[in-house]
């Protein structure tokens, strides 16, 4: 893992802003996603593109621009 | 033997249509697609479309619209996303994979859900009502497109001739209107509105169903 201010400093001198955003989507987007599961809100990891839920213990992928909200396909997280 | 035969016989079947597909196909859906769309813009802006596949649908929402599409296969919604993307689906925000039976929305999201041409695809079609229920703002609609009549003389001669693709595309078991009718009477909440041809006449049908406020 790289440092993140690190990172996030080459995303803005490079791309800008949209070098963070995961193609083509905006990730205040991704707000209007809740866990299938739990129906909770959930968190976004930028860097791992995942969209974390908590309760659920599921990170749930986001594939070139393509958020996976499937339960069998999300990644288990350790309790 | 018998479905030896039977596949030899829809592989013919393909490679004759094979060149007229795409066209058929098209304008075959071009009503249902457009009207589909349309019914749904005219309930509110925030769209849902359930089982949006490569994105047929998605060029026909009208400017305002803000489109969201699910579907459960990720290869189909790569090309959704493409449509998107390119700027031939200027409405459509975002693509996900959701299973329509667990959607990732809070309730009361959307002003209108459409189904097109999903319905009898779904293992379990009231479960999918139901979230689509759940995902509606009060007085919005679901609005499906399918295959929802009967299967008689000369509707069923037409079928026949398009088996092919029908049998491709999914469509070969009707979702009969009155088991929809079934599921709005028993929850007690929601309101078939109408149900209208298209084209062709008399073998799809649009359905609007409304949330009662």
């Amino acid at each position: 893992m790289s440092d993140p201010q690190d990172e996030s400093g080459r995303n803005a001198d490079a791309e800008g802003v949209k070098a963070d955003a995961p193609l083509g989507i905006d990730p205040k987007l991704l707000e209007i996603l809740v866990c299938p599961l739990t129906k909770a809100t959930l968190e976004y990891d930028a860097g791992k593109q995942e969209l974390i839920s908590k309760q659920a213990r599921l990170a749930y992928p986001i594939r070139d621009g393509i958020p996976i909200m499937l339960p069998e396909e999300a990644r288990q997280l350790p309790d | 033997m018998a479905v030896a035969y039977d596949l030899e016989g829809q592989k013919r079947a393909y490679k004759r249509w094979a060149p007229y597909y795409d066209r058929v196909y098209h304008k075959l859906l071009a009503d249902a697609h457009s009207k589909t769309a349309l019914a749904a813009a005219k309930v509110g802006p925030d769209i849902l479309e359930i089982g949006v596949g490569t994105g047929l649908v998605l060029p026909w929402y009208p400017d305002g619209t803000r489109v969201i599409g699910v579907d459960l296969s990720f290869h189909m919604l790569e090309r959704a996303r493409d449509k998107m993307l390119s700027g031939a689906a200027p409405q459509t925000r975002l693509v996900a994979a959701m299973d329509a039976c667990r959607l990732g929305f809070a309730d009361e999201s959307f002003d209108a859900v459409t189904v097109p041409f999903v319905i009898p695809l779904v293992p379990d079609p009231e479960g999918a009502l139901d979230e689509a229920m759940r995902v509606l703002k009060p007085g919005g609609e679901i609005v499906i497109s399918s295959k929802l009549g009967y299967d008689k003389g000369a509707k069923a001669k037409v079928e026949e001739w398009v088996a092919p693709l029908m049998k491709k595309v999914g469509w070969s078991s009707a979702f009969r209107i009155e088991r929809i009718k079934a599921w709005a009477e028993a929850r007690g909440d929601v309101e078939v509105a109408e149900i209208a041809p298209l084209f062709p006449v008399g073998w799809f049908k649009l359905m609007r169903l409304v949330k009662r406020k």
